[in-house]
């Protein structure tokens, strides 16, 4: 019996000392429930940066940019903005690392060579000669069909044609209008039309003086005249004889594709004797001199720039003996004289969609935020425009873009000539071939069955830091290389998931929530956070940053979208 | 000592037969059109000169006029193929002897104007270097000395660099325009003139006419105006021949490249520039400018070079 006792108290032992050594981890198991938060605190000890206006009386859109935490960034604005993912997925607001755009001082390197998550890298870019992009190696998505990607260019039509007959380049921009039927006769060859989401406008200079020239009486300063040589151009005469298939005339500055676009009243008819009575009206009966400027590069919205600007300036020297000199000028000289308000005289220039809505058609041109290249603004057109872009519906909108387009025809800023029909083509052995009615192809999903791609496009890129760019030749290589919390889904205009996983917008759209999409990894390595995405849109809004400097420090997306900048310097 | 009978001279005819009588011209004309080669240039310059001076006569359009412009609008396409009944092309098409160009402008009218323009262009930028380089290569001749180190430095600078990029430097910074460019052309001819009028000045200056001239107590402007410079022309009128030629040639270059004659002035070289891109679907807007500067250019060339070898009297017994 004692023995059994013994045996009894030994099991019993030996039971509560497995016991114990079982139960170690259940009762260590909270101490790691303990630690465990205060490995995942990290994040809550992440030191996210905000930017932040004292207050929306400096008159733009933003109110505050805040990296919530690493993988959540908040964009608190003024005013609704129903249209802000469409913005925000535009590739001028493309997300660079914080570390490169400090190191860089916000120009200099990252004019050339450009950081970002996209499915390229830059490699080399020869000026004058080409740009080669390879793929990068940490890209978070499908990686790109062929694993180099070569930009060429040529401003004329016929090289890059017969660059892609001879089959040394796989794929060509903007096909000559009588090129065409070439295209579509040769086998070898596939042609893609784009949709004429575009507009080419003559615009002048309202401003009495035009800064840089002795234009004390500027003619064009006269509504009168504008409004007159608006009546004296015979549009449909250029668009019949200048323009390949799929074009029309512009009735109105915005595509009828685009919501809200084509309302109001239509843009005057040509009548060349109403035009000379207004024109004698106004105080020049005999005519006057001025120029045209223009650049000679082909562009969808203006597929023969020197054959228009001979008509134009034939149709105003018969119609209303205006004389007209011909100025060309080199392209990215052009668009930063026009964006500063210098051009004297009346200017050929055009623009194509960004995205599908009417802020980056009226809203970027004659907006509170649009540049100089109209001269002084018109309070009708600015404020409807921003009335407009606060509403949700495209109904509640219609009445502020009826009032817009019919001030616009009244002010006559510029005259709308033309949406003009274009095309790409390729190799017809190329795959995934597509044209975007954006002009942002993505060459990462097409494939000539090789290693390296070519692409021949109108002109060099004028610089790859394109928050700072407006051409959509250097906007289409930036599009390779770098990417916006969202995009635009592969030839098409929907707006799509990029570097944010998510967003949500509070019931008044002024708050907008972006969730980033984990595990995502720069070119150079470096992970993606919140930070980037604040200091990349920051070192844009801040006039007062000291990375806002860019290739010409205009930043004319930002304030052409979002208005004015943040401390901006007194005019 | 018997007296000896000195022979007369025998020369070759026809120049023998009539020395006494023939000037210096005369047998430059005689030893010019024994050249088969100067014959076709003149032939060809003479075509052009008709062409030129007519044009308003023979065109059967204005070079500027658009079709695009004419009422009833006329049926027929931009950059359309030449048109000539004779030779088949559709009745009911009016005739265009060049086709159209991409404004619907008769090219052939063009190209005709475009001749009077060209001449226009070498005669007067030639005029402007001779004028300009004869009176700086005289002084630099005659007067040596730092008036000639001067002068010929700046010559020399003019000279370091390529021609044509020189004169686009001038059109930069003049601007654009017709005019701008046949001044900068001028511009960076003289330098060739000034160097082979200096050459000329200093051989003919201590001729003993001259020194003679001078003994008798004629002034600077007289010895070197009338005395010097008449008997120093020679090189210079084959200097100025030659450069006519490319003097048309690079006025053609800066049109081309939009710097010289502007829109819708109908200059060769600016309407081959405006229609490059059209070198496959309308060649023949860029075959006839081309042909014209190329016949245009050759036209003078073989004049220069035959007027060379006419006024070289080493070159007598080759004639």
């Amino acid at each position: 019996m004692k023995r059994n006792i013994s045996v009894l108290l030994s099991l019993i032992v030996l039971a509560g000392l497995m016991l114990a050594a079982c139960g170690t981890p259940a009762t260590e198991a909270p101490a790691a429930a303990t630690e465990a938060p205060a490995a995942t605190e990290a994040p809550a000890a992440y030191e996210g940066m905000k930017v932040e206006a004292a207050s929306c009386d400096y008159g733009g859109e933003f109110k505050s940019i805040e990296a919530v935490d690493a993988s959540t960034v908040k964009i608190t604005l003024c005013v609704p903005d129903p249209a802000f993912p469409s913005k925000i997925a535009f590739t001028s607001f493309a997300v660079q690392p914080a570390e490169y755009l400090e190191s860089t001082g916000g120009n200099g390197d990252l004019l050339e060579k450009p950081i970002g998550t996209g499915p390229y890298m830059v490699d080399s870019w020869v000026r004058g000669d080409q740009l080669i992009l390879t793929a990068n190696p940490n890209y978070w998505g499908e990686k790109p069909a062929d694993s180099t990607l070569v930009f060429k260019w040529s401003t004329e039509s016929a090289q890059r044609l017969l660059e892609l007959q001879s089959g040394t380049v796989d794929g060509i921009d903007n096909v000559g209008p009588d090129d065409f039927a070439t295209v579509q006769g040769d086998s070898n060859l596939a042609l893609y039309t784009r949709p004429a989401l575009n507009i080419m406008y003559i615009g002048f200079n309202n401003n009495p003086q035009v800064e840089g020239f002795d234009n004390t009486k500027n003619p064009l300063a006269n509504e009168k005249v504008r409004q007159a040589i608006a009546m004296g151009i015979d549009r449909q005469r250029i668009v019949d004889n200048f323009y390949p298939a799929g074009s029309e005339v512009a009735d109105y500055f915005t595509p009828c594709a685009i919501p809200n676009g084509c309302i109001g009243d239509k843009w005057y008819g040509f009548d060349a004797a109403a035009a000379k009575a207004l024109l004698t009206e106004a105080g020049y009966p005999d005519g006057f001199e001025t120029v045209l400027n223009y650049r000679d590069v082909v562009r969808g919205y203006l597929p023969d720039p020197n054959v228009v600007a001979q008509d134009l300036q034939a149709q105003l020297k018969e119609n209303l003996n205006i004389t007209l000199k011909i100025e060309v000028m080199e392209s990215g000289a052009y668009l930063a004289a026009a964006d500063a308000g210098q051009l004297q005289g009346l200017y050929m220039l055009g623009w194509g969609a960004d995205y599908p809505d009417q802020t980056n058609f009226l809203g970027y041109h004659f907006g509170a935020g649009a540049s100089k290249q109209f001269g002084d603004k018109f309070d009708d057109i600015t404020s409807a425009l921003d009335s407009g872009a606060q509403l949700a519906s495209d109904a509640e909108r219609a009445p502020f873009y009826e009032a817009a387009n019919n001030a616009i025809r009244t002010h006559v800023p510029m005259i709308p000539v033309a949406h003009g029909g274009s095309a790409v083509a390729f190799k017809a052995s190329v795959t995934g071939a597509h044209a975007s009615p954006l002009g942002n192809e993505n060459f990462s999903v097409m494939s000539n069955g090789g290693d390296t791609f070519v692409w021949m496009q109108n002109a060099e890129p004028i610089s790859l830091y394109c928050a700072d760019e407006t051409d959509g030749e250097s906007l289409r290589a930036c599009e390779a290389v770098t990417q916006s919390l969202l995009g635009y889904e592969t030839g098409g205009t929907a707006v799509e998931p990029v570097l944010a996983e998510s967003y949500e917008a509070s019931a008044d759209l002024t708050e907008w929530t972006f969730h980033l999409r984990p595990g995502v990894l720069f070119s150079d390595g470096s992970t993606l956070d919140a930070n980037d995405v604040v200091t990349s849109l920051s070192v844009q809004w801040d006039a007062a940053n000291p990375l806002h400097t860019g290739n010409t420090g205009a930043f004319s997306y930002w304030s052409g979208l979002f208005g004015a900048f943040l401390n901006a310097p007194a005019q | 000592m018997a007296s000896q009978t000195v022979p007369p001279l025998k020369l070759d005819a026809p120049e023998a037969l009539s020395l006494d009588s023939v000037s210096l011209w005369q047998i430059t004309r005689r030893r010019l059109l024994r050249r088969k080669s100067s014959i076709v240039g003149m032939v060809i310059l003479a075509i052009l000169i008709v062409i030129a001076l007519t044009a308003q006569w023979i065109a059967p359009y204005s070079p500027t006029l658009s079709m695009l412009d004419t009422t009833p609008a006329q049926n027929i396409q931009k950059r359309s193929p030449p048109c000539i009944h004779m030779f088949g092309c559709a009745q009911d098409q009016p005739e265009h002897f060049m086709g159209t160009d991409g404004n619907l402008r008769d090219e052939f009218s063009r190209m005709l104007y475009g001749a009077r323009l060209s001449l226009m262009i070498g005669l007067s930028t030639v005029s402007f270097a001779i004028v300009i380089g004869t009176i700086l290569g005289a002084l630099a001749g005659y007067f040596g000395g730092w008036v000639d180190n001067a002068i010929m430095r700046i010559m020399d600078v003019l000279l370091a660099f390529p021609s044509l990029l020189l004169a686009i430097a001038i059109v930069t910074v003049l601007g654009p325009g017709l005019i701008n460019a046949l001044l900068a052309i001028g511009i960076v001819s003289i330098p060739a003139y000034a160097r082979v009028v200096r050459g000329s000045v200093l051989s003919v200056r201590e001729m003993d006419y001259v020194s003679a001239s001078r003994a008798l107590g004629g002034n600077t402007y007289e010895i070197l105006f009338k005395r010097i410079l008449p008997n120093a022309l020679t090189p210079l009128i084959v200097q100025g021949t030659l450069g006519i030629a490319s003097a048309i040639l690079d006025a053609a270059a800066l049109s081309f490249l939009g710097l010289g004659a502007q829109p819708p002035t109908p200059e060769w070289g600016a309407m081959l520039g405006s229609e490059r891109n059209q070198v496959f679907t309308a060649p023949h807007l860029v075959f006839y400018p081309g042909l014209a500067i190329m016949l245009t250019v050759l036209a003078f060339n073989l004049l220069g070079d035959g007027l060379r070898d006419a006024l070289d009297p080493r070159l007598a017994h080759i004639s």
